[in-house]
């Protein structure tokens, strides 16, 4: 049936890829002492517990208790220790948010929430444990600094950046067995400032998070049917990177978001809001769930089902371009 | 009846060459004179064709239009298209005068007319307004040649531009000089004066200056070689440079061949 990528594999060097950030943490941590680590009983699920092996004596587990582990990462954080709380993405942002809201952002405390298992990237497990609503939620939130990398080199870096900045920030990353988008830690990575992995004057597709990978294998393969595609990856969702988005309204004027999440409030909104502001018109379309909770099943195949994969993004790209939007059809020749 | 290459050819020349009078008009304000009291129509056409177009001239500038003007003050009417084209590639073919009263609005329009030589590949002009004009009619004769090509059912140019999403072909010449560009979408074409700024060209040929576009646009310096020598910039999709240079060998084999 599926089509898309097969990456839900028992595969020892992907598990080394998805736990690179769970490494990085922890050499942080070695070199920070105001790092501590929090969880709330998922340490190996969410990669955070390679902190506890090393750094037992600040790595504190809540138990089944998130919003108790968010109100306590805000006192941490105003003693000037430096909270980095891992969960699965759905308590993140739902079971825990209104202490997110009240004792996080509206404190401005300094706490970075690494939310994993987000999208449908725990597909298996069933709808509860699916989310596709963080991405809205925290950009909500004033004062949030919200981010989706595309892989685990990303995450290792904007876990860094992070780390290096003052206030609140949401992680979102997947369950940890996507597949590489970058080949080692070494590209610019800057909080608020989209990645050009691809140029382009047809049309662009601004991605985020484990959508990006497919929509560089969407962009390539129309390349090979004389469609230039330009790919943003825009791990930064919140202070989303309206310069870029802008540019490519202006240079292409056909723009694709693809987001493993709702398209209700998350990147496909805060890209159409910057395109609004502009004032400048575009042919638009949002992937992502529209307005529909995702069917059960391995993630590679959700995606290929929900058009997010490169098939479907390829497909939209097809739509796109045929979506008649300009305003200028005078087709007489200035002689 | 014209065969089609021969349809194509005259379209290019009355809808793209002829109205390159007006750039003569603006580059040569001294040749403003030339349109003192005038307030006349010339009609060109041929015997076999519906290709025709006509110039009105006044004292405010040039009018030119495709088609049969209703009233015109004079009409060269060619016996074939062939010879029509003959005559504007710059070879000797005779069309038939009518309109005797019209003899001086052609007078006055000869010098436009005869501006219009340094199209051909032999005008080689070393001063540098001349060099500026020829490479102003240049840009604005390819964009308008292909737009014409296009819209008069060339087969290589509409089988492409057919299957296009909305791209432009931009010519520009740096530091303020001319710019013109091509727009095409799903078989639709458009030739413009200036810079298009909808959207970012698909590819965008930029010269270093006049003297650089005219070595290139004159053939005298192969794009590869300019590029190389910093003379031209390309900039966007490299498979669409190819495209748009096969374009314009294209139209200048149809128009010079």
């Amino acid at each position: 049936m599926a089509q898309g990528l097969t990456w839900t594999v028992e595969d020892a060097d992907s598990m080394t890829q998805a736990e690179i950030y769970g490494e990085v943490l922890t050499q942080i941590g070695q070199q920070n002492e105001k790092v501590v680590a929090l969880t709330a009983d998922l340490a190996k699920s969410t990669k955070i517990g390679r902190f506890w092996e090393k750094i037992p004596e600040r790595f504190y587990n809540f138990g089944i208790a998130e919003a108790n582990m968010i109100a306590v990462a805000s006192g941490m954080a105003e003693t000037g220790l430096i909270p980095v709380v891992s969960t699965f993405a759905t308590f993140a942002s739902m079971r825990a948010a209104e202490f997110v809201r009240t004792d996080l952002c509206y404190q401005k405390r300094n706490v970075k929430i690494i939310a994993t298992h987000s999208g449908t990237s725990f597909g298996t497990a069933g709808t509860t444990h699916h989310c596709i609503e963080d991405l809205s939620i925290m950009r909500t939130f004033p004062g949030m600094t919200v981010i989706a990398p595309a892989d685990a080199y990303e995450t290792a870096r904007a876990v860094s950046a992070a780390i290096e900045m003052e206030g609140p920030v949401y992680i979102r990353i997947g369950r940890g067995f996507e597949p590489p988008l970058h080949k080692s830690m070494d590209f610019d990575f800057e909080i608020g400032k989209a990645i050009e992995l691809r140029e382009g004057t047809d049309v662009t597709v601004i991605a985020t998070g484990v959508t990006v990978l497919h929509a560089v294998e969407a962009a390539d393969r129309a390349q090979q049917q004389g469609v230039s595609v330009r790919v943003l990856d825009m791990h930064t969702i919140k202070p989303l990177d309206v310069e870029a988005v802008v540019r490519a309204v202006q240079d292409t004027r056909r723009i694709i978001t693809v987001e493993d999440h709702s398209t209700i409030g998350g990147l496909g909104t805060a890209v159409a809001d910057a395109i609004a502001a502009s004032g400048k018109g575009c042919a638009f379309a949002k992937l992502g769930y529209q307005d529909e909770y995702s069917i059960v099943g391995y993630p590679e195949d959700l995606l290929h089902i929900y058009k997010l994969d490169a098939d479907g993004i390829l497909e939209t790209i097809g739509l796109v371009l045929k979506q008649d939007f300009e305003q200028d059809e005078n087709w007489e020749d200035e002689i | 009846m014209a065969d089609h290459k021969e349809e194509l050819k005259a379209r290019v020349f009355l809808r793209s060459a002829l109205p390159l009078v007006k750039v003569v008009l603006s580059e040569r304000p001294n040749y403003r004179y030339l349109l003192y009291k005038a307030d006349g129509v010339i009609q060109f056409g041929a015997k076999d064709s519906q290709q025709a177009a006509w110039v009105a001239m006044s004292p405010e500038g040039f009018e030119v239009k495709p088609g049969l003007h209703e009233n015109p003050t004079i009409s060269l009417i060619f016996k074939r298209l062939k010879d029509l084209n003959t005559f504007f590639a710059g070879g000797t073919a005779l069309p038939s005068v009518s309109g005797v009263k019209g003899v001086p609005t052609l007078l006055r329009f000869l010098p436009f007319m005869l501006k219009l030589k340094i199209l051909m590949p032999t005008a080689m002009p070393t001063d540098p307004a001349e060099k500026e004009l020829k490479v102003r009619m240049l840009m604005q004769m390819i964009a308008s040649g292909l737009s014409q090509l296009n819209k008069g059912g060339d087969e290589f140019l509409s089988s492409y531009i057919k299957k296009s999403p909305d791209r432009v072909f931009q010519f520009t010449v740096e530091n303020g000089g001319p710019a013109n560009y091509l727009r095409i979408k799903a078989g639709n074409s458009k030739a413009g004066a200036g810079t298009y700024a909808r959207r970012r060209p698909y590819v965008h040929m930029i010269f270093k200056d006049i003297d650089s576009a005219f070595e290139v646009l004159t053939q005298r310096v192969g794009t590869v070689e300019a590029v190389r020598d910093g003379l031209l910039r390309v900039e966007g999709a490299m498979e669409g440079s190819k495209d748009i240079g096969a374009f314009m060998q294209h139209l200048d084999k149809l128009t010079m061949g």
